[in-house]
């Protein structure tokens, strides 16, 4: 490349960089993209406004258990405390948003719950040296416990008006996604935010490096905690009550959607962006195999062998290049 | 110039780690405008002194001082603030990011608590043209080759405007042009008044862009000087040259004229084409600097990494195993370097790490003979003097004594090829006396001992012909009569054979 060139684009280096992450997913966009138009041929309702919402609807809560895994793998953790803490997060939306708390009050608590579940977590991880597998599989005993302390059985409300709000005809849903996705680009856009790479691939560089490297990993957690609660006041106003073991489910499922975005294990590797389009392909899936009436046997079935090629597939690439 | 007083400097600094002494009162000063060479052969301490001079580990004795003023408690961050920058081999960069953010990493400019890209693009851009690289700033770090990693590394240092630049075998990984850039480039920033420290084992480059130079030997300071009037036999004869003691054994050859294995053409891993072959009766010397790609060879011949061959001859097999099974039947045994990881069982007992390679060569479902493997484990520890209950966990044992288990496994099969990998690093003196005399021992019976060794003296005295390799090729095959430390740690520097026997 001439100098000329290279000034040139240097001038413009955030955009390059954000088109090369671009590139890094294309494959996964170009599938994802495949299985909307599938999707929108079996059921062309998915084009209407309210289709299109109770789509996103759908997507929404696995969208954000995916990001806060992703964000914990990419430092070189994981969590198998996503789903408890998407259940605490659940029951006291349920038993706060109805009560003198109300919606705003209620939203405030969820958030600073899974906040504080996940600064506790961040520090025990980072600050102890131990395990996260180990550390987050006693967490989700513990919080999975806290929720049916909070709420033995399924019960609570949430308003009508804000269940309405979140999951009725409107794509509220997809508004907050968006909101959430820039919020984490602007996070990304910050020395800690970007830190979490360094720290998460080359930990012992960065500290070199003057990189705070626990820093990052503690925010990290904290933000994954912040983004689960979140996951389960949605659902809980999806539902319009509260259940003590809702979430379950999605921590298997987070760990599959970054997976199937190309977050690796050992940190540093993947994007958000990856995680994200990995969420929305497992959501897609799920739709389209209803639609095509499998049975649930064979969709899990699918659903596994899916994510085994995606994993499978660009490693049998590297072995042949 | 003369009156200049060092910004960086460490004075009489002594280092242990666990009551190993790896730098024993050792005094280096770091002059701006002055490119200073630290010299020394593998574990002579200069890791550990750099280290200790970017904050990194702190000295048990002695002070190290920025500006002449000793400083209390110097850490990674006290030093960058001094202005150190240290160029590690272990590279500190993120393979996922952009050149740009590694550079910038940990020192990124800044507009409302945001990354300034643009401000962040014109640094580095800077640091870039510094080091002659033409890239986009964009480019994922794990897209270029190692070389030019390297050169993203150093403008990663350059960008934070250091005045004290440490930097640590800069050119092991560059090609000639990149490591000529490198060069002019010390030359201009020390020109621009920065202090230098310059670790790297190509002597014919120390002697070319260095002005002083300090020598450190087993963790002693045994030259500090100005460069002029220094050769480069000079500087081998610095670093080199122990008082063996009654170390070693003495022996006359047993060298046969039978090969127990001879190779040609062979390449595995890093190694290219290597042709030799190796008697029976004698201890085959493996040397060079550390990590040259000598592991690859015993590996290759042992059949654990795959390996290229034009011809090859185990014992009367014209074939190199292909498999480890293979390998032991053909009575090849190997003993790695890291004895913790891959020689031993640590939380199993001494007995079953006796027995391991017998349980290997057993059918699968054969059941245990209780009686006849306490036999064999008292007898081997007998023989190889391992002391107390072999009920033990091996882990309890000293460095010296789980090496004699790692050993002394392979004993009952009766290797007629024996390969050892560094087996006396980390060992204390009495024991590595008690393995010399025992590959000495070997030898006699007939048994082709195949030595690789970080420790040149140790080759002097235990080989009958040391193979030096440098960079994954035979540097030199050395015969005993011209084996000397000097011999070798020349060819593994790659300075002139002429040169080194005058």
């Amino acid at each position: 490349m001439t100098r000329a060139a290279l000034a040139k684009s240097d001038g413009s280096l955030y955009w390059r960089i954000q088109a090369r992450r671009m590139l890094g997913v294309r494959g996964l966009l170009l599938l994802v993209v495949g299985f909307i138009l599938a999707y929108a041929a079996l059921f062309p309702g998915l084009l209407t406004p309210s289709g299109f919402s109770k789509f996103t609807q759908s997507w929404f809560p696995l969208a954000l258990v995916a990001m806060a895994q992703a964000l914990l793998m990419l430092t070189g953790g994981i969590s198998l405390a996503i789903g408890a803490i998407v259940s605490l997060g659940a029951v006291i939306a349920a038993t706060t948003m109805s009560g003198a708390l109300g919606v705003a009050g209620g939203t405030l608590a969820v958030l600073l719950a899974g906040l504080g579940v996940g600064v506790v977590t961040g520090l025990i991880v980072v600050k102890l040296r131990l395990p996260a597998i180990v550390v987050t599989l006693a967490g989700s005993f513990i919080i999975g416990g806290a929720a049916l302390v909070i709420l033995p059985r399924p019960g609570g409300s949430v308003p009508i008006w804000f269940s309405d709000l979140l999951a009725g005809d409107l794509p509220t849903a997809f508004a907050v996604l968006v909101a959430i996705v820039l919020l984490w680009k602007a996070y990304l856009a910050t020395p800690l935010g970007l830190s979490l790479y360094a720290a998460g691939e080359n930990p012992v560089g960065a500290y070199r490096s003057g990189v705070a490297v626990d820093t990052a990993q503690i925010a990290a957690y904290a933000l994954s905690g912040m983004l689960c609660a979140g996951a389960g006041l949605f659902v809980a106003a999806q539902t319009g009550s509260g259940d003590p073991v809702i979430g379950a489910s999605f921590t298997l499922n987070s760990i599959a959607a970054a997976v199937l975005g190309g977050v690796g294990f050992l940190g540093g590797r993947g994007t958000m962006r990856g995680a994200l389009l990995g969420s929305l392909l497992l959501s897609l899936m799920i739709s389209v195999m209803f639609f095509l009436g499998f049975t649930p046997v064979a969709q899990y079935v699918a659903q596994g062998l899916i994510i085994i090629g995606a994993v499978a597939i660009p490693e049998i690439r590297k072995v042949q290049r | 110039m003369t009156a200049a007083a060092p910004i960086l400097a460490a004075r009489g600094v002594s280092k242990s780690f666990f009551g190993n002494e790896v730098l024993r009162d050792v005094t280096i000063e770091l002059l701006p405008g002055r490119v200073h060479a630290l010299l020394g052969e593998n574990g002579a301490g200069k890791s550990t002194l750099i280290n200790l001079l970017s904050g990194a580990l702190r000295p048990d004795g002695g002070r190290i001082e920025v500006d002449g003023r000793p400083v209390a408690s110097f850490n990674p961050a006290g030093a960058r603030a001094a202005g150190v920058a240290v160029v590690q081999q272990e590279l500190s960069l993120t393979g996922s990011l952009s050149i740009a953010e590694n550079i910038g990493i940990g020192d990124f400019p800044r507009r409302r608590g945001l990354i300034d890209y643009r401000a962040l693009a014109r640094s580095t851009r800077a640091a870039l043209d510094l080091v002659g690289l033409d890239e986009p700033l964009d480019r994922p770090v794990a897209e270029l080759s190692l070389g030019r990693r390297q050169m993203v590394e150093i403008a990663k240092a350059l960008h934070r405007r250091p005045r004290v630049l440490i930097l640590d075998e800069p050119t092991s990984s560059l090609s000639s042009t990149e490591a000529g850039t490198l060069a002019a480039l010390v030359a201009r920033l020390s020109s621009e008044g920065l202090a230098i420290l310059y670790i790297s084992h190509r002597l014919n480059e120390v002697l070319a862009i260095c002005d002083y130079v300090t020598v450190l030997k087993d963790g002693v300071r045994t030259a500090d000087q100005p460069m002029q009037g220094v050769s480069g036999p000079g500087l081998v004869r610095l670093m080199v040259g122990r008082d063996p003691g009654d170390l070693f054994p003495s022996w006359t050859s047993d060298r046969e004229h039978r090969p127990a294995l001879s190779v040609e053409g062979f390449s595995a891993g890093a190694m290219r084409d290597v042709s030799v072959e190796i008697r029976r009766g004698e201890v085959f010397g493996i040397g060079g600097l550390v990590g040259q790609g000598q592991e690859d060879l015993l590996l290759g011949l042992y059949g654990a990494i795959p390996a290229k061959v034009r011809r090859a001859v185990v014992g009367d097999r014209p074939a190199l195993p292909r498999s480890v099974p293979e390998a032991n039947r053909l009575g090849m045994a190997y003993v790695p370097a890291d004895r913790k990881r891959e020689g031993l069982h640590l939380l199993h007992s001494i007995a079953t790490n006796l027995m391991l390679p017998a349980f290997a060569r057993w059918p699968a479902l054969r059941l245990r003979d209780r009686a006849g493997e306490r036999r064999t484990t008292r007898d081997l520890a007998a023989h190889f003097s391992i002391r107390g209950d072999l009920s033990r966990a091996a882990q309890a044992l000293s460095g010296g004594n789980q090496q004699k288990v790692a050993l002394a496994k392979w004993m009952p099969h009766d290797p007629s090829i024996l390969l050892l990998n560094d087996p006396t690093r980390g060992v204390d003196v009495d024991t590595k006396r008690e393995i010399y005399g025992m590959l000495r021992g070997f030898a006699s019976e007939g048994k082709a001992v195949v030595l690789l060794s970080s420790d040149a003296q140790e080759l002097v005295h235990v080989a009958d012909r040391v193979l030096v390799v440098r960079e994954g090729r035979v540097a030199a095959l050395i015969d005993r009569e011209d084996l000397r430390e000097e011999t070798i740690v020349a060819a593994a520097m790659g300075a002139e054979r002429e040169r080194v026997a005058t």
